[in-house]
């Protein structure tokens, strides 16, 4: 997408202007996959009106987003391309920050990230063969979510997640 | 986090994740049902009654499993899957390759 960010950066979805939104600011490591699927399961404690399929695919998005993102911190680091931060291990300062809402239409998420640049272009994604072992989160979380854009900007990988109540 | 439970009847290993089968458990499923086809045991069910959630990665340790067990004249298939496992594998095209069955002890019977 065209990153219609202004000010502070809220893009299309007014993430931000959401009064009840859940954050979480962890290492990009596997510790965040868990912590993420607690933060959801707290977010449907508070929308109890959002229905059992939206959850599924809303979650199955989201976690495959933030593992591709934990992958690629780890790939970082592999590089040398740590920030110097040290610290937390094998993940070098490398940090996502995630934010989980539900608006009158959507349930909504932004994942953030200071790691590599994500060289990708979702609109050439598309599920391998049934018996390949991996390469299939993000085909996945296309299929799940009813939006996922990608954008890079001042050193922030920034994914946002939309998947419509209705 | 997730536990597995591993038991072996008949020459067939049953094994049953608890919990959510995410990149952390698949590496763990993977390493189980790698030393179960080590051991000899070619035939496996994953049980995936009490499975709340899968994701890629878990689902590439099962497919893993299919090829490895095959591989050796055996199989890997799955039984019992719960509403958001069965989702997952339509949204994948993946319920031929893992077509669930009803239950554990008739999961070879055809």
């Amino acid at each position: 997408m065209t990153d219609e960010a202004v000010g502070d950066g809220v893009g299309e979805l007014p993430l931000r202007e959401i009064d009840d939104r859940l954050v979480l600011s962890v290492p990009a490591d596997e510790s965040a996959i868990e912590l993420t699927h607690e933060l959801v399961a707290r977010l449907w404690m508070r929308h109890t009106h959002v229905p059992d399929d939206v959850r599924m695919r809303y979650e199955m998005g989201l976690i495959e987003i933030l593992a591709n993102v934990v992958e690629h911190a780890f790939a970082a680091d592999g590089s040398g391309a740590a920030d110097g931060s040290g610290g937390s291990g094998a993940v070098g300062g490398r940090r996502v920050l995630v934010t989980l809402a539900v608006n009158p239409t959507a349930a909504v998420a932004r994942l953030e990230d200071n790691g590599v640049p994500a060289d990708l272009d979702l609109s050439q994604v598309a599920m391998p063969d049934e018996d390949s072992e991996s390469g299939r989160g993000l085909a996945m979380a296309l299929a799940a979510l009813t939006e996922l854009t990608f954008s890079r900007d001042a050193g922030r990988n920034t994914w946002d997640l939309r998947c419509d109540l209705s | 986090m997730t536990q597995f439970h591993v038991e072996t009847h008949d020459g067939v290993g049953v094994v049953r994740p608890e919990g959510r089968l995410n990149m952390v458990a698949a590496r763990q499923l993977k390493a189980t049902l790698a030393d179960l086809v080590e051991a000899g045991t070619h035939r496996i069910v994953v049980d995936l009654e009490a499975t709340t959630f899968i994701d890629s990665s878990g689902l590439g340790a099962l497919i893993g499993g299919v090829k490895s067990t095959r591989q050796q004249g055996g199989d890997l298939r799955i039984a019992r899957p719960t509403e958001a496992v069965v989702s997952v594998l339509d949204l994948t095209n993946l319920s031929k390759i893992l077509r669930p069955r009803d239950d554990v002890a008739g999961a070879f019977d055809d």
